[in-house]
């Protein structure tokens, strides 16, 4: 029988050669990581008019990439989907993906923003192979921005309400004032983004965090760029701040308690769960008269991704009209000028109506660092 | 053998907190880590928010493990020692409430306690004409009522056995030097359950340190931040695994202090060995009349613990949508498409039938690897005990998205990332410190003296081990089971990095309803989930006459 001090060395080695190995492959996965985020083309989103014609070209260069990726994608056989977005959604959208395109295996992981990065960074750092392309909004930017990505234009580009030459935008989060229909009636509520801020409706608000990447952060972004103007920018945040509102983390669990009556308003809530829910009869509706803010849900190809043909296939057929469709049949928001949807801007806040888009570009690619110069100092100081 | 056995179990419980560890001294943002140093911590000692947040974590863990504690330590005392009537059904009664999801008792405490749209709230407005809000969940007294309640579970679960074999002796004599019942009661029942009732505060405390629903859904609103939000908005915020880690680091040495003050207060462990050489039979007390004040007090827990909450999930799960005027509407406006959707959910079916299977077999291992490091730290004179005892609790000091991250880092690149193996793995090391800590309770409580007497037989640690230890552990092994078996029935911290493509798992499912806004329909999972549990614990206690306690 082995001594106890034996016994005691070789469990020591033991832990630490698993631990070494641990190391050593984390280390050499930070390397690969700087080298990759040193070849990242940098994000530029632009706002195009749709031009005449412009779907039929769309289409046209579509059914093209289509007939060119498919035999590989076939031969590759699987796409594996991180996404944020509902399973429910994925089910439905993989499905209908795998009935188009025979062949191709697709599967899905579900996780929050935080998560998605933490898993997809932790997996590039360590050199693997895992999956093909990030479904999400807040997610990709900052993917991206350490290096996981791999750049993709879409063929599809000139029928998008936002681009971006490194990811494909395949739906939109689209945000709207919501108000509680049992709390508030519409001669009282605000007029603009900016008159939430206003005294009268201390304790009313639900307000999302906006030192976190979420949607009223987004929103910040856009009405900063759309404003310029320091003052005026300051005076609002400051006002939201004044209103002396608790900050919620979870923009799902905050509209919950704005529909049960805890507060009136939610600053803000996302379109497509605004519009299910006055679908339902819930006492919920949105101030059509307020601009949504417009920030991209992007379809980004992972950098190290096994399959790469049968993602960027994936990202094309989720902006062609099939992809698009399918989209809207899960009550999600289209990413394309020429598609008509019950969620689109136009159908919910009316012809004319000139959308809040997020373009700033620090914003787009290090959400926290844009964060960090222009709401902190304002909010914590 | 059990040296190699503990170390074996040691070095895997280790690794992922090492990992975590050299994490914290790296820095840079994901993917531009540059090298070794300390720029992490630097940013901790110099957040200034850091003391105060400390204070609430305290007050929030402290006030929610004595309230769940205290009570859990009352509930095993009516259970184990009293003649309160409906034994079968107050022995079941506190056991239910553990297997609500504990996600599924905030939402429940949430819309029952909420200032302006809660249930009890509009009740007293309705009916008793009181429009100023009287209960507010959003408070510090609201987290620690739903996490005490939270705790209640594990303080039972751990004093019921103590109570189960206590020698009668001891309180036999107190009654003939002429002590009064509940003078005996304070002065020689409950010092003797002292070890048990710090394991149990130690890790409830461990465990309201580091939770994170609670704090988020119930301390945010009201402004209140806790220790641990800063570690998850170091990942969610800033997406900096390193500066994660190293808030984590706090925490470990907060625990490290709990445990210190913990090993002290039971050094002499041979002091509360009640289980001896000596025949016994456990001696039931009549307290007369307050045995119904006894009955009243189980029913009461019952009702709050599990009762209410369930019933506002039924209602909530069968109605369109959750105001105060809707909820009182039922069941006028009842309506089932929510467990209709849930039924067709792409993950449910599979997912909770991958969680059963990996639940039960990871219970079955983890209560065996903690009996095994418990043995070996009480019953033998290996070296390196303290440190065994360290490490079988450390993994109880990090938040379980940061330990996560740590196995990630280990499994990647190898045949077990992606698989429910690795799952397995991540849920026995983050449930290991309850097993453990279980285990050493019990076996401190078994006289030294029934091994001794082995040893001058002649008899090998694996006859000590399996002919003495083991079947008189048996009790408590029920209940380690059980507790275990219902903790990863229903994680969702630790299994959501570690779940992969086509390995669902039921619970993140379930928890997929509630981060997206759907808690009608996560209501409606969670009532099925608790429906099918509570059959389960039912059949167990009355065809197999099953013992839970641990």
């Amino acid at each position: 029988m082995l001594s106890r001090a034996t016994k005691f060395i070789a469990a020591g080695l033991a832990a630490g050669v698993v631990f070494a190995g641990a190391v050593g492959a984390a280390e050499k996965a930070m390397k690969d990581a700087k080298a990759a985020a040193q070849k990242v083309v940098p994000s530029q989103v632009t706002k195009q008019a749709i031009g005449t014609g412009a779907t039929a070209a769309a289409a046209k260069a579509f059914a093209k990439v289509s007939a060119e990726l498919y035999p590989k994608a076939k031969q590759e056989g699987n796409l594996i989907i991180y996404s944020v977005w509902d399973v429910e959604h994925l089910k439905v959208i993989t499905d209908a993906f795998m009935k188009r395109y025979p062949g191709i295996k697709a599967t899905y992981w579900q996780g929050s923003n935080p998560e998605i990065i933490t898993r997809a960074m932790t997996e590039f750092q360590g050199g693997q192979s895992s999956f093909d392309i990030v479904l999400s909004d807040n997610a990709p930017p900052v993917i991206r921005a350490g290096g996981g990505i791999m750049s993709y234009n879409t063929v599809q580009r000139d029928v998008l309400y936002m681009h971006d030459p490194t990811m494909a935008t395949v739906s939109l989060q689209i945000q709207a004032l919501a108000y509680n229909t049992k709390k508030l009636k519409p001669a009282d509520l605000p007029k603009s983004w900016e008159e939430v801020a206003n005294p009268k409706y201390k304790g009313m608000v639900a307000l999302d965090d906006p030192m976190r990447a979420g949607p009223l952060s987004s929103m910040l972004s856009g009405l900063k760029t759309q404003w310029n103007d320091e003052a005026r920018f300051t005076r609002f945040l400051k006002g939201l701040k004044a209103l002396n509102v608790p900050v919620h983390k979870s923009t799902s669990a905050m509209f919950r308690l704005v529909i049960s009556g805890e507060y009136a308003i939610c600053m803000p809530a996302l379109l497509h769960d605004v519009i299910e829910e006055v679908h339902k009869g819930t006492p919920i509706s949105y101030v059509k008269t307020i601009p949504p803010v417009v920030f991209p849900r992007q379809a980004a190809v992972y950098a190290k991704a096994p399959d790469p043909n049968a993602a960027k296939l994936f990202a094309e057929w989720m902006i062609s009209e099939e992809g698009q469709k399918t989209i809207d049949s899960v009550g999600r928001e289209s990413s394309r000028k020429d598609f008509k949807s019950h969620t689109s801007i136009e159908a919910a806040f009316g012809k004319g109506t000139k959308p809040l888009p997020v373009t700033d570009k620090l914003f787009l690619e290090d959400p926290k660092k844009w964060l960090d110069i222009n709401v902190k100092p304002i909010w914590e100081g | 053998m059990p040296v190699v056995g503990s170390a074996i179990v040691g070095a895997a419980i280790i690794t992922p907190v090492l990992v975590v560890l050299w994490r914290s001294v790296t820095t840079g943002r994901l993917g531009f880590t540059v090298a070794f140093n300390l720029t992490n911590y630097l940013r901790v000692f110099g957040d200034k928010d850091i003391l105060p947040m400390l204070g609430n974590s305290v007050v929030y863990a402290g006030g929610a493990a004595l309230l769940g504690t205290c009570l859990g330590a009352l509930l095993a005392w009516i259970v184990a020692r009293t003649n309160t009537p409906g034994k079968t059904l107050v022995e079941l009664m506190p056991l239910y409430p553990i297997l609500m999801p504990p996600v599924m008792k905030n939402i429940a405490w949430i819309l029952l306690l909420a200032p302006r749209s809660g249930i009890l709230n509009g009740m007293l407005q309705q009916f008793f004409g009181i429009g100023t809000p009287v209960f507010n969940a959003f408070s510090m007294a609201g987290m620690i009522w739903v996490f005490g309640l939270a705790c209640v579970p594990l303080g039972y679960l751990f004093l019921l056995p103590v109570f189960l074999s206590f020698d009668p002796s001891l309180e036999e004599s107190a009654y003939i030097a002429g002590s009064k019942p509940l003078h005996t009661m304070f002065k020689i029942t409950f010092p003797l359950a002292v070890p048990a009732f710090f394991s149990a505060f130690v890790l409830n405390f461990l465990r309201g340190l580091r939770s994170f629903e609670t704090p988020v859904l119930q301390g945010t609103p009201a402004n209140i931040n806790v220790f641990v939000s800063r570690v998850y908005d170091s990942m969610a915020l800033e997406f900096n695994t390193g500066l994660a880690t190293a808030y984590s680091v706090i925490l470990v040495v907060l625990s490290a202090i709990t445990l210190y003050f913990y090993v002290r207060a039971t050094r002499f462990s041979e002091r509360y060995a009640t289980i001896t050489g000596k025949g016994y039979r456990v001696k039931v007390i009549d307290i007369g009349p307050w045995k119904y004040a006894t009955f009243l007090t189980v029913f009461i827990y019952f009702l709050v613990g599990i009762l209410i909450p369930f019933v506002v999930l039924i209602v909530v799960s069968m109605i369109p949508y959750f105001d105060y005027d809707t909820f009182m509407s039922f069941p006028s406006n009842a309506v089932l498409t929510n467990y209709y959707t849930v039924m067709h959910h792409p993950s449910f079916v599979t997912g909770f039938y991958n969680s059963l299977v990996l639940s039960s077999t990871i219970a079955v291992i983890t209560v065996f690897a903690g009996i095994v490091m418990a043995f070996t730290i009480y019953r033998t004179r290996a070296p390196g005990t303290k440190l065994f005892e360290f490490i079988g609790t450390v993994p109880l000091a990090f938040p379980p998205l940061v330990l996560s991250v740590g196995l990630v880092i280990i499994f990647l690149g190898t045949p077990l990332y992606n698989s429910l193996w690795a799952l397995g793995i991540g849920l026995f090391v983050a449930y290991f410190p309850y097993a453990f800590r279980n285990a050493s309770g019990s076996i401190v409580n078994i006289h030294k003296e029934l091994d001794e007497a082995a040893w001058v037989h002649g008899a090998r640690w694996r006859h000590v081990f399996f002919k003495i230890t083991l079947p008189i552990l048996k009790p408590s092994v029920g209940g380690a089971l059980f507790y275990i078996f219902i903790e990863a029935i229903r994680n969702v911290d630790v299994a959501v990095l570690l779940t992969s493509p086509g390995k669902e798992y039921g619970p993140v499912t379930l928890f997929e309803y509630f981060r997206l806004g759907q808690w009608a329909e996560a209501a409606a999972g969670g009532v099925i989930y608790l429906i099918v549990l509570i059959v389960a614990v039912s059949v167990a206690k009355f065809a197999f006459k099953m013992k839970f306690s641990l």
